[in-house]
């Protein structure tokens, strides 16, 4: 029930957060972080499983879907992660993830994923692959899926939670770095405890998804603080 | 800090004993509603006492001298310093002066043909302080007033101060009481017994040498200020241009 609750909320929030930004986008501004979103608000679609199986009998029926959806969430991280480097200035972050250590931590989660992919059995539509979790290969597959993931959060924990704690930054935007720093470590929260092989149950919804949440609404309260911004009459100097 | 409900009330039925609540709040222009709220938390806000007094007529420094922690009040009422004169006078001002002063066309002797800026001011309270300390004044506020020093600095930083602090920091300076009460806007110029035309007199015994330093000094602050600025706005454009 809540995990249903989670995973329609998310789903609703990304959309809501796509459009708001598609005018600025179709006029050349913020066009990356609104294909972002778009990708977000379509790997959070093919969680829920009518809209899986109807995404998946589109591809074949083979859970094509679910490997999309991987590399679809990749992108968004790698993307996602170089631009909070940047917006909270922190170029350790940035060469962490953009650097080439980031690059071959994202090379190896793409190769060893299609790997697992490919040497699973995986007939018939099954969201998350639930129906095929017996298969060690498809343990795998899901393991390596939050490596990648989890690697982004945890290097995003540290700038975006440093914002919180300046007291001369505005409020707004101080809320929406918590809001960053309070995804990313439930990401990585969520990795680590997946690590420790605990049966999580419905937290493995909750979790991620409240990741997600928290973090399309930090990047809504920026995308606010910047449209009011822009709303105001530039000032030119700082002297009169 | 505010002053204890009872003593406002006797204090009220001593200076209008025919008056209700109603006509007091009339009188000194304040919502009803507002003296109240304080009177059910106990606690009345010193503007209110000023308010009240001003509508009645009363001197404001010796109507205050009723309540705790302002006793001393009008004893300690003295001129201004020039130092604390010329706190309250805007760089601005200070620049046009030594303008005026390089092409020998100084004449004005009032702050009206000066062209002075009004004050209180948003800097006016932490220019004060930074005028009247003798080194140590934030130490020795946060020790006798209990307030600590980061609560100190966040007031300073929004331009306020409350009365009995600004009250103490004339003390602890040995200044007249009633300029911190000036500069934070509690009572007028006048009530505060800061002269008419004292800043521009101030300013004109200001010798040459004295008034480039003073002019430097505040283009020093204001470099400061206009640097965390830019500061603030890389800040703000880093994350609007990245995620927003």
């Amino acid at each position: 029930m809540i995990t249903d609750v989670l995973h329609w909320a998310a789903l609703v929030l990304c959309a809501v957060a796509t459009l708001l930004r598609l005018p600025g986008a179709l006029r050349g501004r913020g066009r990356t972080m609104c294909g972002v979103l778009l990708l977000l608000t379509f790997a959070v679609a093919l969680s829920i499983e009518p809209l899986y199986d109807a995404v998946d009998g589109m591809l074949g029926g083979v859970n094509a879907a679910n490997l999309l959806l991987r590399l679809i969430l990749y992108a968004v991280l790698a993307l996602l992660g170089v631009r909070v480097a940047a917006a909270f200035e922190s170029p350790l972050v940035r060469r962490l993830i953009a650097g080439p250590f980031g690059l071959a931590v994202l090379a190896l989660t793409i190769a060893s994923t299609l790997y697992f992919f490919l040497a699973s059995e995986l007939p018939g539509s099954s969201v998350g692959l639930n129906d095929f979790l017996d298969q060690a290969t498809v343990q795998e597959y899901a393991a390596v899926g939050r490596l990648y993931p989890g690697y982004v959060a945890a290097c995003l924990v540290l700038p975006t939670a440093r914002s919180v704690i300046d007291g001369r930054a505005r409020t707004i935007h101080r809320t929406a770095g918590g809001l960053l720093a309070g995804g990313s470590l439930l990401v990585v929260v969520f990795v680590v405890l997946r690590l420790t092989g605990l049966d999580l149950m419905t937290w493995n919804v909750i979790l991620p998804f409240s990741a997600i949440l928290l973090m399309v609404f930090g990047l809504f309260l920026i995308w606010l603080s910047h449209a009011r911004s822009r709303r105001r009459a530039a000032r030119t100097t700082g002297l009169a | 800090m505010a002053v204890a409900a009872k003593a406002f009330q006797l204090w009220r039925t001593r200076i209008a004993p025919q008056d209700t609540v109603t006509e007091v709040c009339r009188t000194a222009g304040i919502k009803r509603s507002t003296l109240a709220q304080q009177l059910v938390r106990g606690k009345v806000a010193v503007s209110t006492v000023v308010a009240i007094a001003r509508g009645y007529g009363l001197p404001v420094v010796d109507a205050l001298a009723e309540f705790n922690g302002f006793e001393d009040l009008p004893a300690g009422v003295s001129p201004p310093t020039d130092a604390e004169l010329l706190s309250q006078v805007s760089h601005i001002d200070i620049l046009r002066l030594l303008v005026a002063r390089s092409d020998d066309t100084e004449s004005a002797w009032t702050d009206e043909e000066l062209g002075l800026a009004p004050f209180p001011h948003t800097g006016s309270v932490r220019a004060w302080i930074e005028a009247i300390d003798p080194g140590d004044l934030r130490q020795q506020l946060a020790s006798t007033t209990g307030v600590a020093r980061q609560n100190l600095s966040a007031q300073l930083t929004a331009g306020r101060l409350a009365p009995w602090i600004a009250v103490e920091a004339g003390r602890i300076a040995e200044v007249s009481l009633a300029s911190g009460l000036v500069v934070t806007g509690l009572l007028t110029p006048e009530e505060g017994g800061w002269p008419e035309n004292a800043r521009a007199e101030a300013l004109h015994s200001v010798p040459d040498l004295e008034l480039v330093i003073l002019a430097r000094d505040r283009l020093d602050v204001l470099g400061k200020q206009l640097r965390r600025t830019e500061l603030d706005d890389r800040r703000d454009r880093a994350l609007w241009e990245n995620l927003g």
